[in-house]
C-alpha cells in the first residue's frame, strides 16, 4: 500500500518537473516544421494518426531532414548494417574456402545471430587499462576512429540527391580526412605505455603514410578526366562508359591502397599476430576493441563506396524497379499503399545497384584474406613509394591523352550530352 | 623516476634478486617472446631489438620441462612407453620407436618380420601427422589462415588411420619392446592407399596456394641462411640439415627394422634459407607416401607382430644407443641397463634441442619480421626439446 | 639423393594460381565433422588382448568394460597400472564367484587413466577389455571413479558417421 503511494508520488514529480516543461518547449519554442503547406501542430499530428493515409507526408518530410540523412540512411546505420554484414559474410566466406564452418550455434540458420553475441560479449567485458597509460588518449582514440570513419562515409552519394554533405571539394575532403587514421593509431599505441603496441603503431603510420600518395594519384586520373572535385559530379559523368574501363590500372591502384589503408590482409602488419602479439591494438579490451572493429569495417564500406562512386559508376544501372507505384496521383488506402510522395523509383533503383556494387567490391576485398600471408615491411614500403607512384602517372598520362584526344571531356565524343 | 629505479633496484638487491637494468643506449629495445605469446608456442626467447633489426638473442627453454629422463628410472621397460610418448604426443610412433629399439637391443630380443612392417608404417603415418601440424602453424605464424586450416583438417585423415590402428587418435602407445601391440585391423589396407591417393592431390592445392604464392617467396627467400658448413658445424637435424644441402638421412645412413628393403631418395636443397627449410619437409611427406606404398605392398601376409617376452624383461647389464629420424631430426636414445628390470639411466637426445642452437646464430643480423619465419622453420617443437 | 627443383615462378602467375586454388575450394564440401549431432563410427568393439597368443586384437581404447564371471581377482591389472598411472584400485564387492575367492575386483579412476591398454595386456583370463565410450564428462570427480558394477555394463555408442572421400572432397558424412 505505502509503495503505491510512493510510486504515485514519483510518478507526479517527474511529470511535472520533467514532462510537463518538455511539451511546453516543444510546443511554444521549436519551429514546428510544415506539411503540405500546414504547420504540424499538435492536433494535426493526432488528426493523422487517426487517418493512417496523412502520416505519407510527414514521412516523406522525416526522409529529407538532415538529420535522418545522417544518422539514418546514406550515414551511419546504413553503414553500420553494410559493416555488420561485412563481419558476418566474411566469416562465413573465409569457412567456406577453408574447408569448414563458421559461426553455427548461434541462430537457428548457420549462426546469423553471431555478431550479436559477440557485440553482447565485449559490452560485458571489463576495459583493463594498463599502469602509466595515458587516460585521455586511451578513451578517446578510438572514439576518434569510429567518428572519423563516420565523417568518411557522411561524404559519399549513395543515390542522386541522397549525400549526408554535399561539399564540393567532395574529394579533397574525403582524403584530408582519411589523413587522420595514421594520428590515431600512433596516438592510440602511445598511450598504450607498452613495447609491442609502440612497434606496431609506428608500423601503421608507416604503412598508411606510404599508401595515402598512390591512393591520391589514382584518385586524380578520375578527376581529370570528369573534370569535377565533387562525389555527385563525378558518378554523374560516368554515364556512357564507366571509368574502369578507360582507367583499369589506376583502379588496381586504387584497390590495393585501400587495402593497406585498411589494414587487411596481405597488409596487417600493424596488427601481426604472431610477430608483435596484436599490434597496436595490444591493449585493447572490451567495448574498446569493439569500437575498434566496428570503425574498422566502416571503414570498408566507405572505402568500398569510394571505389564505387569513382570507378564503377557510382549509382548507375539499369532501371528495373517501376518509376511510379501508381499512374497520377491518387489518395486514400490506394495512396497509401503505394507510398505516394515517399516512392521514387529512380531513387530505389539506385539505391539498390549502389549496394550491389558495393558489396561486390567488398567481397572482393575479403578474398586476399584467404589466400595470401602477411607482407613484410620493407617489401611494403617499396612498393608503395616506388611501383605504385609509378603505375598512377602512367595511368595520369592515358587520362591526359584521353582529354586531349577529344574522347572524353567536354565535346568528346564518348561523353553524354 | 630515476630515483624510483634505483631505489627498487637497492631494495631487490638486498633481498637477494637483480633486476635487468634496462642498457644505457636508449636505441636497444629487450623484447621478450615468451610463453604467453601468440608467435612462440612454450617457449621464451628474449631479443634485443635495434630499430627493425636482432642485435641479440637468448633462448630459454625449460618451461615445460617435466623430467622425462628421471622418470624412466622408476618404471620397467614396458612401464615406460605410455608417459615417454607424451613430449611430442601426435609423433609418438617416432620417439617409442627408438626406444623400443635400444630395449631390445640391450634386452636380445628379435622382433618378428611383419611387427617390423607394422612399425615402419605408423611411423610413416605419425611422420605426416606431426608434418601437417608444423606447416599448419608455418602459415598462421606468417599470417596465413587458410595455411592454418587445410594442413589441420587434411591431417584427420592420417589420425584416422592411426586411430583404426592403434586405437588413438594421439599417444598412441603402439610400438612397444617386442615389436607393436596389435596387428592391423580389416580393411585397414585398402583404407590407407585411398587416403594416401587422395593426400597427394591435396599437396598440389598446397603447392598452389602457399609455396607459389609470390608474397610467401618474398617473406622467405634469402631469409636466414645457414651453410653448410654452419650446419654441419653446428650440429643440426633432420630437415634443417637436409635444407642446407647435406643430403643426410638416418633411415639410408643407418637403416633400421626394414628400411633397407625400400627404395627411396633423400629429398634436399641446397639454398638453405627458410624457403628451402619450408619446402623439404613437402618433399619428405611426398616421399613419405611412395615408403608406405612400398610397406603396405611388401609387408608379410601373415605372422606374428609381437615377441613373446615375460611381463618385466629384464637383460644383462650394458648399454645401448640407437637412433631413428623422426619429424624433427635424429631421435636418440642411450640406455644403460645394471640387470634389474627398470633401467639405470636414460638418455634421450632430440632433435629439436639441437636445432634450437641455430636460432641465436640466425636472428641475429635479421629483422624483426623475419622472426616468426626463421623460429618456425627450424622445426623447433618446444615440448620435447625440454623433455 | 635429387636436388629438388627451385621454385620459380612471376608473380602474377603466382597470384594467379594462389586466386584459382582458393575460389576452387568454394565449391568443395566442408570437412567438419559436426560433433554432438554427427558422431564417429568405431569398427570393431574395442580394444582387446589374447594371452594365449601374446598380442592385442585392434580397437578403439575407450572405457573399460570388466567380465564379472571371469574376473579371478588377481590383481595384475592394478601392477600393472602402478608404474603408468596408479588409476585402478582392487576393491571388496559383494557378488560370490566361484573363481574369485577374496571377492576383490578392480574400480578404474577416469581422472587419471591415461587409456594407455596396458592393464588391458596384463589380465590373462580374458576379464578386462577396452570399449568404443569415450564420453565419460561428469561434474564431480568422483563420479569419475567407476566401480566394478559400473564397469560391467555395456555401453550403447551408436556413432555412424564416417570420412568419405569422393571427387568433390572429403567429408565426414
Amino acid at each position: 500500500m505505502a509503495s503505491i503511494i510512493w510510486l504515485i508520488l514519483w510518478i507526479l514529480i517527474i511529470v511535472s518537473l520533467v514532462g510537463l516543461p518538455l511539451i511546453f518547449i516543444i510546443l511554444f519554442y521549436l519551429p514546428l516544421p510544415p506539411v503540405n503547406g500546414e504547420v504540424l501542430t499538435p492536433y494535426l499530428f493526432l488528426s493523422m494518426m487517426v487517418d493512417p493515409t496523412r502520416t505519407l507526408p510527414i514521412l516523406h518530410f522525416i526522409i529529407h531532414t538532415d538529420l535522418f540523412k545522417v544518422a539514418v540512411f546514406p550515414g551511419f546505420s546504413f553503414a553500420a548494417l553494410l559493416a555488420a554484414v561485412t563481419i558476418f559474410v566474411e566469416r562465413k566466406f573465409l569457412a567456406k574456402m577453408q574447408l569448414r564452418i563458421g559461426p553455427l550455434y548461434c541462430g537457428k540458420i548457420e549462426g546469423i545471430l553471431q555478431l550479436l553475441a559477440d557485440g553482447l560479449k565485449l559490452i560485458a567485458k571489463e576495459i583493463i587499462i594498463p599502469s602509466g597509460a595515458d587516460k585521455p588518449i586511451f578513451w578517446a582514440a578510438p572514439i576518434a576512429f569510429v567518428a572519423t570513419a563516420a565523417a568518411v562515409v557522411a561524404l559519399i552519394p549513395v543515390a542522386p540527391g541522397w549525400v549526408a554533405a554535399d561539399v564540393n571539394v567532395g574529394i579533397i575532403a574525403v582524403f584530408a580526412i582519411l589523413g587522420f587514421f595514421p594520428l590515431i593509431a600512433l596516438l592510440f599505441s602511445w598511450a598504450s605505455n607498452s613495447k609491442y603496441p609502440f612497434i606496431g603503431g609506428l608500423r601503421a603510420l608507416h604503412q598508411m603514410i606510404a599508401f595515402e600518395i598512390p591512393f591520391f594519384l589514382s584518385a586524380l586520373s578520375v578527376v581529370i578526366l570528369s573534370g569535377s572535385l565533387n562525389l555527385t559530379d563525378i558518378a554523374k559523368a560516368q554515364h556512357p562508359y564507366w571509368y574502369i574501363f578507360f582507367l583499369p590500372i589506376s583502379a588496381f591502384v586504387f584497390f590495393i591502397s585501400s587495402l593497406a589503408e585498411l589494414e587487411r590482409i596481405p597488409f596487417d602488419l600493424p596488427e601481426a599476430e604472431s610477430e608483435i602479439v596484436a599490434g597496436w591494438l595490444t591493449e585493447t579490451s572490451g567495448m574498446i576493441f569493439g569500437l575498434i572493429q566496428l570503425g574498422s569495417y566502416v571503414k570498408v564500406y566507405a572505402l568500398s563506396a569510394l571505389f564505387v562512386v569513382l570507378f564503377l559508376g557510382g549509382w548507375a544501372g539499369p532501371q528495373i524497379f517501376p518509376k511510379e507505384l501508381a499512374h497520377g496521383p491518387t489518395a486514400g488506402l490506394m495512396g497509401l499503399l503505394t507510398l505516394q510522395g515517399v516512392y521514387n523509383g529512380v531513387t530505389v533503383n539506385a539505391i539498390f545497384w549502389f549496394t550491389v556494387k558495393t558489396l561486390g567490391i567488398i567481397m572482393l576485398m575479403l578474398l586476399p584474406r584467404g589466400i595470401s600471408p602477411r607482407i613484410r615491411i620493407d617489401i611494403l614500403l617499396h612498393t608503395g613509394w616506388y611501383k605504385l607512384i609509378v603505375l598512377t602517372f602512367i595511368n595520369m598520362f592515358i587520362a591526359l591523352a584521353l582529354i586531349y584526344g577529344g574522347i572524353l571531356g567536354p565535346g568528346g565524343l564518348l561523353t553524354a550530352h | 623516476m630515476e630515483k624510483n629505479l634505483e631505489h627498487q633496484i637497492d631494495e631487490s638487491e638486498k633481498l637477494g634478486m637483480q633486476i635487468v637494468k634496462e642498457s644505457e643506449d636508449d636505441r636497444l629495445m629487450t623484447l621478450s617472446v615468451g610463453p604467453q605469446h601468440p608467435g612462440s608456442g612454450h617457449f621464451r626467447f628474449t631479443i634485443k631489438v635495434d630499430g627493425d633489426y636482432v642485435v641479440h638473442c637468448d633462448p630459454d627453454p625449460g618451461y615445460v620441462h617435466r623430467g622425462e629422463e628421471k622418470m624412466c628410472e622408476y618404471r620397467n621397460f614396458i612401464q615406460n612407453i605410455p608417459h615417454l610418448e607424451r613430449p611430442v604426443i601426435h609423433d609418438s610412433a617416432n620417439i617409442t620407436y627408438s626406444y623400443s629399439l635400444a630395449v631390445e637391443e640391450l634386452v636380445g630380443i628379435q622382433v618378428p618380420r611383419r611387427g617390423q612392417f607394422i612399425r615402419a608404417i605408423a611411423s610413416e603415418l605419425d611422420r605426416q601427422i606431426y608434418t601437417l601440424y608444423w606447416l599448419a602453424i608455418y602459415g598462421i605464424f606468417l599470417g596465413h589462415s587458410t595455411m592454418f586450416m587445410w594442413p589441420t583438417g587434411d591431417r584427420e585423415l592420417f589420425i584416422d588411420l592411426m586411430d583404426a590402428l592403434s586405437g588413438a587418435r594421439v599417444t598412441h602407445a603402439f610400438n612397444i619392446p617386442g615389436g607393436v601391440r596389435n596387428d592391423i585391423p580389416d580393411g585397414f589396407k585398402d583404407k590407407c592407399l585411398r587416403h594416401i591417393s587422395y593426400f597427394e592431390k591435396r599437396l598440389k592445392e598446397y603447392e598452389d596456394i602457399f609455396y607459389t604464392n609470390p608474397l610467401f617467396i618474398q617473406r622467405t627467400e634469402g631469409v636466414g641462411i645457414l651453410t653448410k658448413e654452419d650446419a654441419i658445424g653446428l650440429g643440426v637435424t633432420g630437415s634443417v640439415l637436409r635444407a642446407s644441402g647435406v643430403p643426410y638421412d638416418i633411415r639410408k645412413a643407418e637403416p633400421y627394422d626394414v628400411y633397407n628393403e625400400i627404395d627411396f631418395k633423400v629429398q634436399y636443397m641446397k639454398s638453405g634459407d627458410s624457403l628451402a627449410r619450408a619446402y623439404v619437409p613437402l618433399l619428405d611427406m611426398k616421399e613419405s607416401c611412395h615408403i608406405m606404398r612400398q610397406l603396405l605392398d611388401k609387408m608379410p601376409e601373415s605372422g606374428e607382430v609381437r615377441a613373446k617376452l615375460q611381463p618385466t624383461p629384464k637383460g644383462p647389464p650394458g648399454e645401448a644407443y640407437r637412433r631413428v629420424e623422426s619429424g624433427r631430426g635424429a631421435l636418440g636414445y642411450y640406455i644403460v641397463s645394471d640387470g634389474s628390470p627398470k633401467p639405470y639411466r636414460v638418455k634421450i637426445s632430440v632433435g629439436s634441442f639441437r636445432n634450437m642452437i641455430a636460432l641465436p646464430h640466425l636472428l641475429v643480423g635479421s629483422k624483426l619480421a623475419d622472426m616468426p619465419s626463421v623460429y618456425w622453420s627450424l622445426n623447433y617443437w618446444p615440448v620435447e626439446a625440454d623433455r | 639423393m635429387t636436388i629438388a627443383t627451385k621454385i620459380s615462378s612471376s608473380s602474377a602467375a603466382g597470384m594467379i594460381k594462389a586466386i584459382e586454388s582458393g575460389s576452387k575450394h568454394l565449391v568443395i564440401k566442408r570437412f567438419t565433422l559436426r560433433y554432438p549431432e554427427q558422431k564417429l563410427k568405431f569398427i570393431g568393439d574395442g580394444y582387446q588382448f589374447d594371452p594365449k597368443r601374446g598380442v592385442g586384437i585392434a580397437g578403439s581404447r575407450g572405457r573399460h568394460i570388466l567380465f564379472h564371471d571371469k574376473c579371478t581377482g588377481c590383481q595384475l591389472c592394478a601392477i600393472a597400472c602402478e608404474g603408468i598411472a596408479e588409476a585402478i584400485g582392487m576393491v571388496k564387492v559383494d557378488e560370490q564367484w566361484k573363481h574369485n575367492k577374496k571377492s576383490i575386483m578392480p574400480q578404474i579412476d577416469f581422472g587419471k587413466c591415461v587409456f594407455c591398454g596396458l592393464c588391458v595386456d596384463a589380465c590373462p583370463f580374458y576379464a578386462l577389455y577396452m570399449t568404443n565410450d569415450y564420453e565419460l564428462s561428469s561434474f564431480t570427480k568422483e563420479h569419475l571413479i567407476y566401480t566394478p558394477a559400473q564397469l560391467a555394463i555395456k555401453p550403447k555408442y551408436d556413432g555412424n558417421v564416417e570420412l568419405k572421400i569422393d571427387n568433390m572432397g572429403a567429408t565426414h558424412g
